[in-house]
């Protein structure tokens, strides 16, 4: 019943555009609708030509400049809104294009650590099934534990650092902070957002490591302990500014009934703001944890780079690899097989980034609708 | 608020008791200072103070807050004051002192050298009994005798000796050694903050008023450090990065001004090592990713808040925005050198850096962009319509000049994001070390025409070109060393002048929107 129905307005969708369509192309003037087509013909074709790394992409890429020029003079208002278009699905295309490439470069490693379960050989598994990862001597293994755990151990520092000094920044700056103080902690929030990583990276490289080798007495500098506190420091930023705008998006009568009721601050904020933000709040954790796993430079520099799982596995005191810091410190001198698997450590920490990014929307739009009345 | 008719309106007799309160907590805060200190090696902890060692006037210190904080807890729930506490110190605090306790409990278990079990058991214990102690007396005991007990503990520790200076204990398997160095202040640090927030609870009278003044004072003091971090770290690299930066700076000679770490590249022949090349790659890799991104961007948000109508493409548009917002850079790297490097002569080249700190730049443009053309407001468009003023009309003179503030600012702040980028351009654009003050690109003269495909060809885009951030991260993987005078003033100098590239933006960025937000406001 349902599915009919669901059918039915499907093609009744359909039906109601290509009318509006007709509709649009009776109405524009011929001359302006053949411009436009002639400028986003020969811009998909450039595309095309560029993706197939021809030589000739130069030729409709200039048809396409004199084509919208031309229809930019003559017919603005139409060629504006193709041209506007076409923009839009630019974002599209490219995440469309960072799938299709990452993941068609790391296909001979998945293939290259195949492994066979009840019979069936299952391309990859063997990246998560076995702890070697040794490019050079024999047996080469591309194993991406020793990575995916140097990973958890610097995300998990990093959140423990992150989360709650994030949270509590952004109490501040949304309820408790008076307006004079407020413009002056949140440009410094955003500035300390724009320090650049391999500045952290160096200060870390050049005096926490010496520092933490000689407070306590460590083979080398190289910690997930500090590495996570930097990496936590680079992630706040991301938290305070998605939790303030949670806190502030709950509306002010909310908050004002409360302190009519007699409350203080903190119980409005911890009885009425926060949980009516906690969804936004946990968003903004969520993205800072995505920013943490998807630093790099930081624990490439700190980092000692050695693909080796700590023992025992949460000693903080060591410090080897994470993803990120396999990928920038190895791409470049490897090739072939070796070239692949770095490819595939980067998909598994664009897929989880991107799931993490999809939670957050999806709680962030719950939220939304729940203050909205929706629900 | 049975409570209120047994409360009096003014409570006239705490004035002292508030007073020591107050002054509980200030003596956290200097011992917090004081740990801090000792903790980035400002002060020893063996440094005589008044007669003794520091440590030991610090452990004296903790064990007069902690026997402070209990006495304000007992005296209240003795009555002596007119406080108003709650039936219990609430969940939270419970759970916290439980998990501090057991810590404590098993340190001190191990320290006294029993077994894993007996570590767990002592743990269990100490923990069970001050969630015990926490959640089942009345708040202004439960809130004061864990936390204060903890200080007690901690400057008995301290006081006798039992931690101090010279004090190490090897963690066995784990590779380290604790040293009394470290661990006097870290333990100074945490049991301040427990007395600072118990007493500061006790000077609010407990109750919500006592919690409010508690978790007050927490906040102020995590905002305060983010910000001590953040002044600090920019003047840390300040002081480290001047001198190399203002190495051989004069006023007149041949030309006007002479700042050659700016002006020289890196070749022998330089007397002072520059970081030029990688300047002018900077600037390059900006202007060509603000020239990819910007129309990009900007066009997209127009189409999306004034064409398209809100359905599956906006919202599929929305979610790959925010996706590519939050992808790590390095994967944006990756990217680039799988689709870019290959189109564009296959090596690593200024044009594939400029594209693919393009596409990141893009989504945050889309983003600022977006909510700045959402934010103006809808009677504008109204009014142009009212007028018989086209669509496009409209957005041209009305809607984009109405939004730029709030454009211009989004691509500043997110220019400023991307130019101090490392992981991208190390994959894509590569660049030497050391570069000589010939390898800065030239752009505008490169351009050349030729009759064959692809007609037009820039030599100084298709070579690998360095900039500052792939520059500092080659010096710190070539260990801080070089064919130049003083390797380390130059990776500081160089490590400046990107903060100072980087700031800039930000600053212009933050004074931007302050600037239009004041015009508004008029």
């Amino acid at each position: 019943m349902s599915l009919t129905t669901s059918r039915t307005d499907w093609r009744a969708g359909i039906e109601r555009r290509l009318t509006r369509t007709r509709e649009f192309v009776d109405d524009a003037d011929p001359e302006a609708l053949a411009v436009v087509i002639a400028s986003m013909g020969s811009l998909l074709t450039a595309f095309v030509g560029f993706l197939l790394a021809s030589p000739w992409t130069a030729v409709p890429l200039g048809a396409f400049l004199i084509a919208t020029g031309y229809g930019w003079v003559r017919h603005q208002a139409l060629v504006a809104r193709a041209v506007t278009f076409a923009m839009t699905t630019v974002t599209l295309v490219t995440l469309g294009l960072i799938v299709v490439f990452i993941f068609a470069e790391s296909i001979p490693a998945f293939r290259y650590e195949a492994a066979s379960v009840f019979g069936v050989s299952v391309p990859g598994l063997g990246m998560f099934a076995q702890t070697r990862w040794d490019a050079v001597s024999d047996p080469v293994r591309y194993s991406l534990l020793p990575m995916i755990h140097g990973t958890v151990m610097v995300t998990a520092i990093a959140t423990l650092v992150a989360g709650p000094l994030g949270v509590a920044a952004a109490l501040f700056i949304a309820e408790i902070a008076p307006p004079r103080v407020r413009e002056l902690v949140k440009p410094g929030i955003e500035i300390l957002a724009g320090i650049p990583s391999i500045v952290y990276g160096f200060i870390g490289f050049t005096v926490i490591n010496p520092w933490a080798s000689d407070a306590f007495a460590l083979n080398g500098g190289s910690t997930y302990l500090f590495v996570g506190m930097v990496v936590g420091l680079m992630a706040l930023p991301t938290v305070v500014s998605v939790a303030e705008d949670a806190l502030t998006s709950v509306p002010d009568v909310m908050k004002n009934g409360s302190l009519a009721l007699g409350a203080t601050d903190w119980q409005s904020m911890t009885s009425i703001t926060l949980p009516a933000a906690f969804s936004g709040v946990s968003a903004a954790v969520l993205l800072g944890v995505g920013r943490a796993i998807g630093e790099t430079m930081a624990a490439t520099v700190m980092l000692a780079g050695i693909p080796r799982i700590s023992d025992p596995l949460v000693n903080v005191f060591y410090g080897y690899e994470t993803l990120t810091s396999l990928i920038a410190r190895g791409y470049g001198s490897a090739n072939g097989v070796h070239e692949s698997a770095l490819f595939a450590a980067g998909v598994v920490l664009f897929v989880t980034v991107l799931c993490l990014s999809l939670g957050s929307q999806y709680i962030e739009a719950r939220m939304r609708r729940r203050l909205g009345g929706a629900e | 608020m049975s409570r209120a008719t047994q409360t009096a309106l003014v409570r006239d007799d705490r004035t002292t008791y508030e007073a020591a309160a107050g002054a509980a907590v200030g003596l956290s805060g200097v011992a917090f200072v004081v740990g801090l200190a000792a903790l980035v090696g400002a002060v020893e902890i063996g440094d005589p103070v008044a007669g003794v060692e520091l440590s030991v006037a610090l452990g004296a210190v903790l064990l007069a807050l902690g026997l402070a904080v209990v006495g304000f807890g007992v005296a209240s729930r003795l009555g002596f004051v007119d406080a108003a506490p709650q039936p219990s110190a609430g969940v939270v605090a419970a759970v916290a002192f439980t998990a501090i306790w057991f810590a404590a409990g098993v340190t001190a278990a191990g320290a006294a050298g029993i077994g894993t079990v007996g570590r767990l058991g002592v743990g269990t214990v100490l923990g069970g009994g001050a969630f015990a102690v926490t959640a089942l007396p009345r708040e202004d005991v439960g809130s004061t005798v864990p936390a204060g007990a903890v200080a007690v503990l901690c400057g008995l520790a301290l006081v006798t000796g039992v931690v101090g200076p010279g004090w190490e204990r090897a963690l066995a398997g784990y590779n380290a050694t604790l040293f009394g160095d470290t661990v006097v202040p870290a333990v100074v640090l945490f049991a301040s903050l427990a007395t600072g927030w118990s007493a500061a609870k006790a000077y609010g009278g407990f109750g919500a008023r006592g919690r409010n003044v508690g978790a007050y004072v927490l906040i102020y003091l995590v905002v305060g450090s983010i910000l001590a971090v953040l002044v600090g770290l920019v003047a840390f690299v300040t002081a480290k990065g001047l001198p190399g930066l203002l190495n051989g700076v004069g006023v007149g000679g041949e030309t006007l001004v002479r700042w050659p770490f700016l002006t020289n590249g890196a070749g022998l022949l330089a007397d002072v090592a520059g970081v030029f090349p990688a300047l002018v790659g900077t600037v390059w890799l900006v202007i060509g990713a603000v020239l990819f991104a910007v129309p990009t961007g900007v066009g997209a948000a127009v189409f999306l808040s004034e064409y398209a109508e809100q359905g599956r493409f906006t919202g599929a548009v929305e979610v790959a925005t925010n996706g590519l917002w939050s992808t790590p850079s390095i994967v944006f790297g990756l990217f680039g050198a799988a689709f870019l490097i290959p189109r564009f002569g296959n090596q690593k080249s200024l044009i594939a850096g400029m594209l693919t700190l393009g596409f990141m730049l893009l989504p945050l443009v889309l983003i600022t962009s977006r909510e700045a053309i959402l934010a103006v407001p809808d009677e504008y468009r109204d009014a142009s319509a009212a007028l018989g003023v086209s669509k496009w009309q409209t957005i041209r003179s009305v809607v984009l000049p109405a939004a730029i503030p709030g454009v211009t600012t989004g691509v500043i702040l997110g220019v400023g994001r991307i130019a101090g980028e490392t992981a991208p351009i190390l994959l894509t654009m590569g660049g030497g070390v050391l570069p000589a003050k010939s390898a800065a690109p030239n752009v505008l003269s490169g351009f050349r025409l030729s009759a064959s495909p692809p007609f037009v060809s820039n030599p100084a885009l298709l070579e690998a070109t360095s900039a500052l951030p792939y520059q500092l991260y080659a010096l710190i993987t070539a260990g801080l060393s070089g064919n130049i005078r003083n390797p380390q003033e130059y990776a500081w100098g160089l490590a400046l002048t990107l903060l100072l590239v980087v700031l800039a933006f930000y600053a212009v960025g933050i004074a931007t929107r302050y600037y239009f937000r004041r015009k508004l406001h008029q």
